[in-house]
């Protein structure tokens, strides 16, 4: 249960701004929202994780790996076949089965880490409470603070908010 | 979808209608046709095993005799469980030698055929026997009045003793009566040269096997008929590759039109008829002879003054064999020049006991018909109405007869047209007994009751005789018992065991020395000549109901399903003919509608057309399938027609071929290759060719145990098409009909390719292509569900259940030997009635029958290698060279193919593998066929050829 | 800021000024989705009317397939493969520029990609799903078509894993899902935008489902920008090795015509080639249809002309070297099939399609032809008749003319053979024209990203 400051700003440009003073101010960022990556913000956030490669490549990596054992479980000792002569463990021929579903399921690993990550899909979220936070997707930037608990600083940082170009700012539970 | 060609029956669509119809009409004979299956009840001597050792599952096999041209073949019947499925040659029998041809085999068609007569018609309603019977004896007592003066039977050629016997009886009853036989593919000519030369009718015996230089003006001893079989097996003896050229066989052909001979000949001259008698005129004068040659045009001169040296010059070893369409005096000119060089061939008294010549027969047939003399008209399994020259009017005469009845296999032409249609028992559902050219005597014992209520030639005579019980066991067994020396219940249990009478052979006789005939020779060119012949699938056209030989392909033509007018390209030119146009040919007012077929190495001048096609009375396989030539044939039948004229129209349509023609690249050489006997020696296809020496990053496979492998000896393979139909009733290969051929569908596991060259207008040979069995298959690593896949013994195996269809295998076949199920071929999609239930009755139950959508293909008979392991297994044996023998191979007549374990170093095909002039096909592949060749040996004269001398 | 330069300046390149603001670009892609009523659909109407008929007739010939078999086909026991396969091979080669469009261009920062990705990757899914149809239908018993998956069964029986057509099968499987992903993670901010447009609660309730709750935080934008990069360096392998499998099903074989290593990069080019032409073909479509022009420009069409020139020269390249090495090789059987190629029984397709694929691209050497929609829409179709005649060429020529001379035979299709080729396209047709009307044919959030820059100080 925290409190956030959500302020909205019609520009990018002013976003970007605002969040850098933000953190310089030592006012701590929640998130930004925006109907377009930002450059440079995540970073502001602190979002510089690539865990995700990872796992996809993990991902694709075992299933390869299991569509191979597969093919050489089945082909050399299951049932091994005498097919036009050639090797019963005819590895050339096999590296293209592992190849084609490797790939897919790295994406498939990539596609669930990263709903996971994102925590989607979430259909219902606070923040679609703001009257006119339906603009994010389309034309409006909106910059999310963790509200300083006292109502002083609260205030102030209202302020300090509107000085940075602010439109509105809401404060929201959360 | 390719357009229905017109000549295809209106109603031999693939769907079913056809079935359906032919099942509403025979809904009557279906009930008898389950219920009779089983046993005659008169005991019956298996070939093997005793009747009381019959275990189901075990197939018993019975020898026994057919008749596909009236001169028994001896057969050995397999049957399971009462069933006959196939019929295989028998070895002892002089006919047969163990080998047998497309009719015989397809006889067993024949007795499941939909199309058969199967009850006893009035007009067109269904009738009983005994309502015939009174009828009959009705007639018959007027007869009597008149001492069957108004009694006329017509038989085809009877070689039957008890028939002959029966019918000889009938003198007594009816003094006035006559017995009037009619073989639609006679031997006037033959016979009344024999005449001429001998003063009696004797049959001539070849022997190629002694022979080393032949001349056949004409004459097709290679070809389909009587002797085809004997003839093939002695030509096979004397082209071996271990004889020395001194040894090898050099077969002259002069021919009017394409024969096997000359397909298989070193030497072929394409000749019209009429001028072949100045080749005989040659070789005459070049054995001291002083007669007239006449002239010949340079080519034939050169090639006959070569063959007459020839000729002379291997005096004892040498034969001279005219053919039907040559006159008798030139036979007897040919008996003069054979006489002269002291030829190996045998004079034998005739089997054929009515000394009367077909043409005469059918003459009086016609003369009393149209006379009103004939009042009793018995017609036993001929078909004048059909096959009589059209001259003769039979097909309206026939009718004017007041009682006329016709005893048949199915309700042919002729039956239409008489009042009594009798449904005649299968050669393996009644008693009888046969004679073979030779005279050799065989007993006819049936394997299966009758499916339909159906009666036998010895029935119907007997019944001629007032005898309504006559019982054709008990009539054999008479006729026999006079003959017996000593105990015949043995005798008669030997001959039936061994389905030849000992020694029943007729010995040769030593003729008096032949006068030199006074032959005319030819002179001019002669005018546009039709040369007729019996077809190569069809024979006279009684075996139009049969669906395996239509669809047989017609060796150098591969046409099925019709036939068509072969022409010179000379006269194709002059009339602006190409393949397929449809010509009227007319003579004498007649006109045939034909398709024409361009033929390199058909003389020019000369048009040559086949008997048997252009049915209208052959059920639902055979209506309207060709067309027919005998409407073109004068009064005394003949074979060859001077004068015809032909007449392009504005039509089109090919008998469908189940291979298209290309002519041989150079660099295709090698897929068949041809070597002269005397470069044998020097031996051109090299071992490099087996593709064993090529390298390959593959793993040896281990090869313990049975390899099986096929090596086809080419050089001996005279395209008789034997091995095609034997695979055929074998393996349950579907026919598929005209449709799907055209479409370019086909399904006969092997297929015996011939090819021309560019630079000669004759075909390198024959080669029968089974699968390969590749030892590393293309076919099976691209498989996707290992349906294709290989077998320790080195078989190549396809496995039905699993097959999904991709078809990936035969496009990745260099040889095309699989063969896909497009439709359901075997069931529900079958051609006109071939679904019927009766045809499945002859499937053979140790071969899967295939569905739609799955591919099929050559399987080394794996049925017979099982069944040969299973009995070495209970001996705790290994199968013996030759223990497993396959339907291909067993049904050859020059033993070309071989089959055996390449692991046993005593093995034939193993000697065979390192013959000098052994080679695989495109081995240079890598695929490591399994299934391999002997190049075909070929013995040129050059100085008898165009360039020559 | 270089690479935001740089966009800049791209995005006055590629986009129009009448969408060179967010706004404007936002109601452009939505109109046709929100706003129907501001225009007629007549024309979407007839086509839609046309490929639904279309799509009858194929399901009707699939359905006389299943019923009697694949005897109705043109096939013959030489040729046993006709136009299935080269339909198959066609569509899947269209179905791989989608993802070469999206992938390699996104990894190569061409950014006149954000235009035409989304249709470009619809398309691809559509094409690749038809072409998967087509091996199916082409088995002699298509209901078993499931055996070439490993599953436990009755017969023990486990797939022959040498054969190209597992290979195939995988790939394609793959494939399609793969692109669904790629298509699917890139549609999800726009699905989010029409959600918040959308008046109508039904609109407004299906896009948000499918927006999965799409907020536009930093941090997502973050997590989508590193999967969707990471997923076009696996779509580029992908994709080429599709082809290339499809390649090898030829070339794995000793068939003469067939058995050519360079079939693998030939067939990705060849994909990529017809794949451009059909993108080409619907950018116009889209363009005019849904009144792109401010986001689709002459500039797009001019690139993918120069595009096709391009593969247009490696295709005649690959020609020749097929020729050279057939003669290098010294196989009669190779030496003689060219000259079959040329003189035989198809050389009207063949010589059709050399002109279509190699000759008539050669126009775009001239700027004129590249700025003229009418010219390269026109090249565009004729190239991908030709490539179909490629397809069928390569299939026909080899069959028809193998080793084993005796069994030469030709082919000739029947009326099932070309239903269900134009029924195919016909339901290609139906399926992206629903497409049209149920989602955004323009990726926004990337478009908008492209103008950000230029906005931005």
């Amino acid at each position: 249960m925290s409190a956030l400051l959500v302020a909205e700003f019609h520009e990018a440009g002013a976003l970007t701004t605002a969040a850098r003073a933000a953190t310089s101010a030592g006012l701590p960022l929640a998130d930004a929202f925006s109907p377009f990556p930002i450059e440079g913000m995540a970073e502001l956030l602190g979002e510089t994780s690539t865990r995700l490669r990872i796992w996809m490549f993990v991902g694709g990596i075992a299933v390869a790996a299991l569509a191979y054992a597969t093919e050489v479980w089945s082909a050399v000792y299951n049932y091994p076949i005498d097919s036009g002569g050639r090797p019963e463990h005819s590895w050339p021929a096999f590296l293209l089965f592992p190849f084609a579903v490797g790939i897919f399921g790295a994406a498939l690993t990539g596609f669930i880490g990263l709903l996971v990550k994102c925590g989607l899909p979430r259909l219902h979220h606070p923040l679609f409470e703001i009257n006119g936070f339906e603009r994010v997707t389309q034309d409006r930037f909106m910059l999310a603070l963790h509200a300083p608990p006292a109502d002083a600083d609260k205030r102030s940082a209202v302020d300090w908010l509107k000085q940075a170009g602010a439109d509105n700012v809401w404060e929201l539970e959360w | 979808m390719t357009a229905r060609p017109p000549i295809a029956p209106a109603d031999a669509g693939r769907f079913d209608i056809d079935r359906r119809r032919a099942l509403t009409l025979l809904a009557g004979g279906m009930a008898l046709a389950l219920s009779s299956c089983g046993p005659p009840r008169e005991e019956i001597v298996p070939y093997v095993s005793m009747p009381e050792g019959m275990t189901p599952g075990l197939p018993l096999t019975f020898a026994t005799a057919v008749a596909p041209f009236g001169y028994a073949q001896g057969v050995l019947a397999t049957s399971h469980e009462g069933r006959p499925t196939r019929l295989d040659g028998n070895p002892r029998h002089p006919s047969s030698l163990g080998a047998i041809d497309i009719f015989a085999q397809a006889e067993i068609m024949s007795l499941y055929s939909p199309d058969r007569a199967q009850a006893v018609r009035h007009g067109d309603d269904i009738a009983a026997w005994s309502a015939f019977e009174g009828a009959l004896q009705a007639q018959l007592e007027q007869e009597k009045l008149r001492r069957g003066a108004g009694l006329r039977i017509v038989t085809g050629r009877i070689t039957s003793p008890t028939l002959i016997r029966q019918l000889q009886a009938l003198a007594d009853v009816f003094p006035a009566a006559r017995w009037l036989r009619f073989e639609p593919i006679d031997d006037d000519a033959p016979r009344a040269g024999a005449v001429a030369a001998f003063g009696e009718p004797l049959v001539t015996l070849p022997h190629l096997d002694r022979a080393k230089v032949v001349l056949t003006l004409d004459a097709d001893p290679l070809g389909p008929g009587p002797q085809q079989l004997r003839n093939a097996a002695a030509f096979a003896k004397v082209r071996q590759s271990r004889l020395t050229p001194d040894d090898f066989l050099r077969l002259y052909a002069v021919e009017s039109m394409w024969r096997l001979t000359g397909a298989n000949a070193d030497e072929r001259l394409a000749l019209a008829p009429q001028l072949m008698r100045n080749v005989a005129l040659r070789v005459a004068q070049a054995l001291g002879a002083s007669v007239d040659a006449g002239d010949l045009p340079d080519r034939a001169r050169r090639f006959a003054d070569a063959v007459a040296k020839d000729l002379a010059g291997n005096k004892g070893r040498a034969i001279v064999l005219a053919g039907d369409t040559q006159p008798p005096e030139v036979h007897a000119l040919c008996h003069w020049i054979n006489a002269q060089l002291a030829a190996p061939v045998d004079h034998l008294p005739p089997v054929d006991a009515n000394d009367k010549s077909h043409a005469q027969s059918l003459q009086e047939l016609a003369d009393d018909l149209g006379a009103g003399r004939v009042e009793t008209l018995i017609i036993i399994d001929s078909n004048p109405a059909y096959a009589a020259p059209g001259a003769l009017k039979l097909r309206e005469l026939i009718g004017k007869a007041p009682f006329s009845a016709h005893l048949g296999l199915t309700d042919n032409e002729t039956a239409q047209r008489c009042q009594w249609r009798l449904p005649m028992s299968h050669a393996l559902e009644a008693w009888s007994d046969l004679r073979a050219v030779d005279g050799t005597a065989s007993i006819v014992q049936p394997l299966i009751r009758p499916l339909y209520d159906t009666r036998s030639a010895h029935h119907v005579i007997g019944l001629l005789h007032g005898d309504l019980g006559a019982d054709p066991y008990a009539l054999v067994r008479e006729t026999w018992q006079a003959r017996a020396t000593g105990d015949f219940e043995s005798q008669w249990r030997r001959w039936l065991h061994d389905g030849v009478i000992a020694d029943s052979a007729a010995a040769p006789v030593t003729p008096p020395q032949p006068h030199l005939p006074n032959v005319a020779p030819a002179q001019g060119t002669p005018p546009l000549t039709l040369v007729l012949a019996p077809d190569p699938s069809l024979w006279d056209g009684r075996f139009a109901d049969n669906a395996w030989l239509q669809e047989c392909p017609r060796p150098l033509t591969h046409e099925v399903w019709g036939n068509s007018l072969k022409i010179a390209p000379q006269d194709a030119a002059i009339h602006g003919l190409r393949d397929g146009d449809v010509v009227k040919l007319a003579h004498d007012g007649v006109t045939v509608a034909a398709p024409v077929r361009v033929q390199d190495g058909q003389p020019a001048g000369v048009v040559a057309a086949t008997l048997g096609l252009g049915r209208n009375a052959a059920g639902a396989i055979g209506n309207g399938v060709g067309f027919d030539v005998y409407p073109l044939r004068g009064p005394a039948a003949g074979w060859h027609i001077e004068g015809v004229t032909i007449e392009a129209t504005d039509q089109r349509h090919a008998p469908p071929t189940t291979q298209h023609h290309f002519r041989l690249d150079a660099e295709d050489k090698d897929i068949l290759r041809t070597l002269a006997i005397d470069d044998l020696p020097r031996g051109t296809a090299s071992s490099q060719d087996r593709g064993e020496s090529l390298p390959s990053l593959l793993p040896r496979q281990n090869e313990d145990g049975y390899q099986w492998a096929m090596v086809i000896d080419t050089s001996v393979c005279i395209g008789c098409n034997a091995c095609i139909i034997a695979c055929q009733s074998e393996n349950n290969v579907s026919v598929v009909g005209p449709e799907e051929v055209e479409a370019g569908r086909i399904m006969h596991w092997l297929r015996v390719d011939t090819y021309f060259l560019h630079e000669k207008d004759e075909p390198p040979g024959f080669q029968p292509v089974p699968c390969m069995h590749c030892e590393h298959a293309p076919c099976e690593p691209v498989c996707p569900v290992a349906a294709s896949v290989h077998d320790g013994e080195g078989l190549n195996a396809q496995v039905y259940n699993r097959c999904v269809g991709t078809r990936f295998c035969q496009s990745n076949c260099p040889y095309k030997v699989r063969r896909f199920n497009w439709f359901a071929y075997s069931h529900d999609q079958a051609y006109a009635n071939l679904g019927a239930d009766t045809v499945t009755a002859q499937y053979n139950p140790d071969v899967t029958v295939r569905g739609r959508g799955v591919m099929e293909k050559c399987t080394y008979c794996v049925q017979r290698i099982s069944r040969a392991r299973r009995e070495a297994e209970k001996t705790d044996t290994p199968i013996p060279d030759g223990g497993v023998v396959t339907a291909c191979q067993s049904a050859c007549p020059t033993r070309a193919i071989s089959f055996g374990d390449l692991n046993r170093k005593d093995s034939s095909v193993n000697a065979l593998r390192h013959e000098p002039h052994h080679y695989a096909m495109l081995g240079h592949l890598g695929t490591r066929p399994r299934t391999t060749y002997l190049a075909r040996l070929n013995n040129p004269n050059p100085a008898a050829q165009d360039d020559g001398a | 800021m270089s690479s935001r330069d740089d966009r800049a300046k791209e995005a006055l390149r590629w986009i129009a000024p009448a969408g060179r603001s967010i706004d404007a670009v936002n109601a452009i892609v939505a109109a046709p989705l929100l706003e129907r009523q501001r225009w007629s659909w007549r024309t979407w109407w007839i086509a839609f009317a046309v490929s639904l008929a279309l799509t009858g007739a194929m399901a009707i010939s699939i359905a006389w397939l299943l019923i009697e078999g694949i005897g109705i086909f043109g096939n013959n026991t030489t040729v046993v493969w006709g136009f299935p396969i080269a339909n198959y091979v066609w569509w899947i080669g269209i179905g791989n520029a989608g993802t070469l469009i999206s992938a390699m261009l996104l990894l190569l920062r061409q950014h006149w990609r954000a235009s035409i990705n989304r249709f470009a990757e619809a398309m691809t899914l559509f094409a690749a799903a038809i072409a998967g149809i087509f091996p199916i239908l082409h088995l002699g018993r298509p209901l078993y078509f499931y055996w070439l998956a490993p599953y436990p069964n009755t017969m023990a029986l486990w797939p022959q894993w040498r054969s190209a057509l597992i290979w195939d099968f995988w790939a394609i499987s793959s494939y399609i899902l793969f692109s669904l992903l790629f298509w699917y993670i890139g549609l999800v901010p726009d699905l989010a935008t029409l959600r918040d447009r959308a008046k109508g609660t039904m609109a407004r309730t299906l896009f948000g489902i499918f927006a999965l709750g799409w907020r536009g935080s930093a941090r997502h934008w973050h997590t989508l920008h590193i999967y969707h990069m990471t997923m076009a360096c696996l779509g580029v392998p992908l994709v080429v090795s599709l082809h290339s499998v499809v390649g090898l099903d030829f070339a794995a074989s000793l068939m003469p015509g067939w058995a050519e290593t360079i079939f693998p990069p030939y067939f990705v080019v060849g994909a990529m080639y017809s794949g451009f032409t059909m993108v080409i073909v619907l950018a116009a479509a889209v363009r005019w249809g849904l009144r792109m022009q401010a986001l689709i420009t002459i500039e797009h069409f001019e690139v993918m002309a120069k595009m096709l020139l391009a593969a247009s020269t490696i295709m005649t390249l690959s020609y020749c070297t097929e020729w050279f090495t057939a003669w290098y090789g010294g196989e009669g059987a190779e030496r003689r099939l060219v000259v079959y190629a040329f003189t035989g029984d198809y050389r009207v397709l063949y010589w059709l399609m050399l002109v279509f694929n190699c000759v008539i691209a050669q126009a775009f050497w001239f700027p004129a032809a590249r700025r003229s929609i009418a010219a390269v829409v026109t090249i565009g179709i004729l190239i991908n008749v030709g490539m179909w005649l490629e397809r069928m060429t390569i299939v026909l020529n080899t069959l028809s003319h193998g080793y084993a001379v005796s069994m030469w035979r030709t082919y000739a299709p029947t009326l099932w053979d070309f239903l269900l080729l134009f029924g195919s396209l016909g339901f290609f047709a139906l399926l992206f024209l629903i497409f049209c009307r149920a989602l955004p044919v323009v990726s926004m959030h990337e478009t908008r990203r492209l103008l950000s820059a230029e906005a931005q100080p």
